[in-house]
């Protein structure tokens, strides 16, 4: 019995590499027809990445909201819904800890960081509860409201740019935070600054693993998601669990949201949130839906486009990196083609080996 | 001997390379193929790498948190490093004060108050001005007395565009006793053509039959709804066929392009386009930095400088009364001697009323 649970770890943890090495080997014949090395593109990118302490801080930077996304939607998925509206969530909690961190200026940090968290998280979910209601209570299909809810928030969260928040000239923005809400830099290297983010979001994958794996309420969310009917029969509501997993899912894209304001931008912008949403969900495949691989995951996306930005230095388009993504995330969704190569070359060498 | 020439062409190209003039330039998110402002500056930069033979390379931003690391990237590999687009004003003056021994160009870009460094140089033009000539255009032009304008976001630069083209309608429409009304949108974004494309179909259901955007890439879209429109009215998409249809019909549906010459991504369909011309601001930028006469501040260029202007209407001249380019030509003189001076915020815009402009004419 033992032997089998790690077998299966085993094997979601090598579809995903497996993948994103297949993935480099046919975006390498992409660099070769537009006549540029694959080593050299390869290199520059893990340089650009890795390459020194500033790229290291980019890295994270960037990684940061993207665990948390991948965080919402794969939690989704665990409780059977698909949560296409992360991107909408975490703009709606940048938009909110925004205006709450602007208010705070007269709260000292270890007051106003918390309330500007909770603001952005708790406006995440009550964004995406909508669409949990609306399918606990109607049916209606969370794809289809997410998706719905997405471009309200984008809409809204340009209105409130251009409007009522809009401040100075230049990019359309709402005024700075309050120093006392802004997350404070532990590492700062010219204008490359680290905040303690990303141990947030790490902290909350952890959380979410503890709540899936360990307590009864996680139980009944996954329940719900393997099959309604018998969670039911079993005395479990549907439309709680609904809900409560939507809520849940948004309050983390709203964190991601929250996160960006504090620790990157200091403010909101229309833009803030640039596919982050969506990002989520390709992370949350790639991971398999566990908190913990969706952590790798989302380091492995980020830094591709940290490293893709130093790439193009060497004069290669930064879009071979959304082929290499593109390809991970089909084969990895398509996880039975590498399942396949690999039994096979199994087979082959043991009647090699007869 | 041999051996040794080999070595010395090693270390000559090495040293040559190590010490070549480099300059980087980081787009905003809209990126190259805009066929407008990022285009357009890489252009000048071109001119400048081949009249001084220097190195250049583009970088391209995939969302607003990648301006700063690659602004400070940029900023360690280059001699000079261009930022290009209003959206990386904050970015900019951020990295800039930390390389006081890099300089840097931005292009449409205002230093915000009190942020003035003796190594960054920064191009902004008056929109209104070139605005001004294609809305003059447009309401000489229109046919159904109703023309569209399409922005991006309304950021002050497309503001800028918007009230020029709103004063040269008015001043056309005075001048001539013409009712000519604006119809008005606003994409959101820069960098969907699909945006505009949608915006402008439904511009002409509403009957414009001229719509200028100032909408970057979002253009594209504008420019292609206008040829399906037109090339559905006329039959054909060839050029001869669209102006012949304008002759004997008298009416044909158009776009007008913006910041670069888009005359030409449909000819025929696209009537004129408001120039800002981000090439030669960027070619100076290059050549200053290049010569050692570069001078921190910010620069504003307007028709007077030749740096905002009317393209030359190849493909359309033909379309366009004489009578109409000779007002043209006037109306410049008049604003280059200081006479005429054309909106440029929303206030001026709304008290701006149309002078007794007599032409000699």
């Amino acid at each position: 019995m033992k032997k089998r649970i790690m077998k299966i770890n085993l094997s979601a943890f090598i579809v995903p590499v497996m993948s994103v090495i297949i993935a480099l080997l046919i975006a390498s014949v992409v660099i070769l027809l537009i006549g540029k090395n694959p080593l050299i593109a390869y290199y520059e990118m893990l340089k650009g990445a890795f390459g020194s302490s500033q790229d290291f801080i980019n890295t994270i930077v960037k990684t940061t909201p993207l665990i948390l996304t991948g965080l919402a939607v794969g939690f989704g998925f665990r409780a059977g819904v698909f949560n296409i509206g992360a991107e909408g969530q975490m703009s709606m909690g940048a938009l909110f800890a925004t205006i709450a961190g602007m208010n705070l200026g007269g709260f000292p940090p270890y007051i106003a960081i918390p309330i500007t968290i909770l603001s952005g998280m708790l406006m995440g979910a009550l964004w995406a509860s909508i669409a949990g209601f609306l399918k606990a209570r109607t049916g209606a299909h969370e794809v289809i409201t997410t998706i719905m809810l997405n471009w309200i928030s984008y809409y809204l969260g340009n209105y409130m740019v251009a409007g009522p928040l809009s401040v100075g000239s230049g990019t359309p923005k709402s005024p700075e935070i309050a120093a006392s809400a802004k997350l404070p830099v532990i590492i700062k290297s010219q204008s490359i600054e680290l905040t303690p983010g990303i141990f947030i979001a790490i902290l909350m994958a952890i959380v979410i693993y503890v709540l899936l794996e360990k307590t009864s309420t996680g139980y009944e969310i996954k329940a719900v998601g393997f099959n309604p009917y018998a969670a039911e029969y079993g005395g479990i509501s549907i439309a709680k669990n609904v809900v409560l997993a939507m809520a849940i899912s948004g309050a983390l894209a709203g964190l991601a949201g929250a996160l960006e304001v504090m620790g990157l931008h200091y403010r909101y912008l229309g833009t803030l949130t640039s596919g982050k949403g969506f990002d989520g969900i390709s992370i949350s495949l790639i991971g398999q839906n566990h908190p913990i691989g969706i952590i790798f995951a989302a380091l492995l996306i980020g830094s591709l486009r940290t490293g893709s930005n130093a790439m193009q230095f060497a004069g290669i388009p930064k879009h071979i990196v959304m082929i290499i993504q593109g390809i991970v995330i089909f084969l990895v969704a398509a996880d039975r083609i590498v399942k396949t190569i690999l039994t096979y070359r199994k087979k082959h060498k043991a009647g090699v080996e007869k | 001997m041999k051996r040794f020439l080999v070595f010395l062409v090693l270390i000559l190209t090495f040293v040559v390379s190590a010490y070549a003039f480099k300059v980087i330039m980081v787009t905003d998110t809209g990126g190259l193929g805009d066929k407008s402002f990022n285009d357009g500056t890489w252009a000048g930069i071109q001119m400048a790498v081949e009249e001084f033979g220097l190195e250049a390379n583009v970088i391209q931003s995939y969302e607003q948190a990648d301006y700063i690391p690659n602004l400070t990237k940029a900023a360690q590999e280059a001699d000079v490093v261009f930022a290009v687009g209003f959206m990386m004003t904050d970015a900019l003056f951020k990295v800039a004060p930390q390389f006081p021994g890099t300089y840097f160009v931005g292009i449409d870009i205002t230093p915000p108050e009190g942020s003035e460094y003796p190594n960054v140089m920064t191009f902004t033009f008056k929109e209104n001005e070139a605005a001004f000539l294609v809305g003059y255009v447009a309401a000489a032009m229109t046919k159904s007395n109703i023309v569209g304008f399409i922005g991006g976001i309304p950021i002050p630069p497309v503001e800028r565009f918007r009230y020029g083209f709103e004063a040269g309608v008015k001043t056309y429409s005075e001048l001539h006793d013409k009712d000519v009304q604006i119809l008005k949108g606003y994409t959101m974004v820069f960098d969907d053509p699909k945006k505009g494309k949608d915006l402008a179909m439904s511009q002409f259901a509403e009957g414009a039959d001229i719509i200028f955007h100032a909408s970057g890439a979002c253009g594209n879209g504008v420019i292609e709804a206008a040829k399906e429109k037109f090339t559905a009215l006329a039959g054909t998409s060839d050029l001869a066929g669209l102006i012949d249809y304008y002759w004997k019909n008298g009416t044909g549906l158009f776009a007008m392009g913006v910041d670069a010459d888009q005359d030409y991504l449909a000819p025929g369909a696209v009537l004129a386009s408001a120039m800002k011309r981000v090439d030669m601001a960027a070619y100076y930028g290059v050549r200053d930095a290049f010569e050692g006469t570069f001078e921190g501040g910010m620069k504003v260029l307007g028709l007077k400088e030749k740096g905002v202007g009317i393209s030359p209407m190849k493909y359309t001249k033909g379309l366009v009364p004489n009578s109409v380019i000779a007002e043209l030509y006037y109306i410049i003189n008049l604003v280059n001697e200081g006479i005429l001076s054309i909106p440029i915020t929303q206030e001026e815009l709304d008290s701006f009323s149309v002078p007794e402009i007599e032409f000699p004419f």
